[in-house]
């Protein structure tokens, strides 16, 4: 979808302007929770090749939810499901699901970690994951198992997960 | 699984190459459509600007533009045409007045229905047929060997080089009447009837009052070097807007249409889809032509000789939708009574989940508490009338 927005405007200024908006769409929102949970914002936000992110904070706290082109490209949200708070999960495990009216995802756990809090505020407002996926539609508050996952899983720095939509787009 | 919607999503244009394109295909492209295979076609499923959601409600509120131009079109004419159609469908054409039309199902020899249709009388044995264009194959299989094995006079021909548009929506006779010729209106066009009518500009077509939204609104059948043409003037209205595959699905779940494939198939006869009213009385006596599977359909009529029947279901709180084979249980949640063929959140009812699907009969009536099954967890439904939102249909 915001492949389709890069390419259609035809003035070059249209483009540039989409392609620097479309460089942060997928930036954590400096606002809300995930961010500010520490005075000093998350020490690592990284990203999974499925769409997911995660931001982490000193204490071993994260916050998982998907990125804004997962959320684009799933359409209006319906509802959501949300995990059970002490739910123990490896990486790759299943910690909810977004539903839109034509289909159903998956959201995977990017590193182990238990289950602390579901964000509660998308089961009356699943239309959060549409209006901010980075920030207030973050889906689990998790206690990661070992930080040092964060380092060996995988997971994508925002450049290397933008760079990596590139090649989706093709 | 996410990554997989968006694969399929954002790759589907890959494949374009291989698919065939309506005569709107670089409209769809110009209004920024996301384009997917469909049928053999690479169809627009939603357009840039609108969410489903969106797109969905404004066909409820306005007007809303789709092409339909991937079904099939055909005539079937000759002095035998009623009578064939007498061996393939259960309708009665005979009685069906001139210019009307109506749904119907085409039947094998064991009363499963090939594919469903909608057949218009043009004149006497000269019918206008449009079917599935995911069920081209089979039907063209099917009415070639009924119409080799038929002792009367029928031909069927497939219609070339014309578009079908659908013009859906409240506001649809708003658009499309001030399109008109001086002097011709579709204010005596009712539900079900086609009558050949002149735009201003020159353009004939051929309108017939019907859809597979649940509104009011007109199914628009032209030459394709003028669809383009006429799609613009439709658009140039600020109550149209064009919609894909995604609320046009959404949209006849709620009317409680069924979509080949998922409500109905070759195994399924029109009396356990729920479908009786395509059953003619005039032809239940099986007096002259009896249609394919008369035996069996009318014994399932007569002593009740089946076993599952076609229901809708909305949910009763919140949870992921029932899609397309999640079964359906007794409130015990052990003992399973059915399946899901369709389901998903309605935009119409706030987004609460519906769905359409079967039930073993003894647990059809409407208001019974069942329960689906969505992955490992249990949501209670309760079994309600079809359509689950009001049709909206210009009758006199």
């Amino acid at each position: 979808m915001f492949a389709r927005a890069l390419v259609r405007p035809s003035g070059t200024n249209g483009i540039l302007r989409l392609f620097l908006r479309a460089q942060s769409t997928n930036a954590l929102t400096k606002t809300s929770l995930p961010f500010t949970y520490s005075t000093s914002g998350p020490s690592k936000v990284l990203y999974t090749n499925q769409h997911e992110w995660i931001a982490a904070h000193q204490d071993g706290t994260a916050f998982v939810g998907i990125t804004t082109y997962a959320a684009d490209a799933l359409g209006d949200a319906t509802y959501v499901e949300l995990p059970e708070p002490e739910t123990e999960l490896e990486a790759g495990e299943s910690v909810g699901s977004v539903e839109s009216v034509k289909s159903a995802s998956e959201i995977y756990q990017p590193v182990a970690g238990t289950v602390l809090e579901a964000n509660s505020a998308l089961e009356e407002s699943p239309q959060l994951i549409n209006e901010d996926p980075m920030g207030a539609a973050w889906i689990a508050k998790i206690k990661i198992n070992d930080a040092k996952d964060l380092e060996t899983s995988g997971l994508l720095t925002l450049e290397a997960y933008e760079e990596s939509l590139k090649h989706d787009e093709h | 699984m996410l990554s997989r919607v968006i694969q399929r999503r954002f790759n589907s244009s890959q494949t374009a190459s291989n698919l065939k394109k309506t005569a709107l295909y670089d409209l769809h492209v110009a209004l920024g459509g996301t384009m997917v295979p469909f049928a053999g076609y690479s169809m627009p499923v939603l357009y840039q600007g609108q969410t489903h959601i969106e797109s969905h409600n404004w066909t409820r509120t306005n007007a809303g533009l789709f092409d339909v131009s991937h079904m099939l079109q055909s005539r079937l004419t000759g002095a035998g045409a009623t009578e064939f159609l007498h061996k393939v469908t259960p309708t009665d054409f005979q009685a069906l007045e001139q210019g009307n039309g109506t749904l119907s199902v085409l039947l094998n020899e064991h009363g499963g229905i090939v594919d469903d249709t909608l057949i218009t009388k043009q004149r006497e044995n000269d019918f206008y047929v449009v079917t599935n264009a995911g069920c081209i194959e089979r039907d063209s299989e099917f009415i070639r060997s009924e119409i080799k094995n038929f002792t009367g006079d029928c031909q069927w021909d497939v219609v070339q080089g014309r578009s079908l548009l659908a013009l859906q929506g409240p506001k649809a006779h708003e658009v499309f009447e001030p399109l008109l010729r001086e002097g011709q209106t579709v204010k005596d066009l009712f539900f079900g009837q086609r009558r050949s009518y002149e735009l201003f500009n020159g353009i004939p077509v051929d309108v017939a009052r019907s859809g597979y939204t649940g509104e009011d609104g007109f199914e628009i059948s032209l030459p394709n070097d003028k669809a383009v043409e006429f799609a613009q003037l439709l658009l140039d209205n600020q109550h149209t807007k064009p919609i894909g595959l995604a609320a046009r699905d959404s949209l006849r779940l709620e009317a409680g249409m069924c979509l080949y494939g998922h409500e109905l198939n070759e195994d399924t006869t029109p009396v356990e889809a729920a479908l009786r009213w395509v059953i003619s009385k005039s032809r239940r006596a099986g007096e002259g032509t009896k249609f394919n599977g008369y035996e069996k359909i009318m014994d399932q009529i007569n002593s009740n000789s089946y076993s599952d029947v076609r229901i809708g279901f909305k949910y009763l709180k919140k949870g992921p939708a029932a899609r397309t084979d999640a079964k359906i249980f007794l409130p015990d949640n052990k003992t399973q009574v059915g399946v899901v063929t369709s389901g998903s959140a309605s935009p119409s009812l706030g987004n609460i989940n519906i769905g359409q699907g079967y039930v073993s009969k003894a647990n059809r009536k409407t208001g019974t508490q069942l329960s689906v099954q969505v992955r490992n967890k249990f949501f209670p439904i309760e079994l309600a009338k079809l359509p689950l939102v009001p049709t909206h249909y210009y009758k006199p």
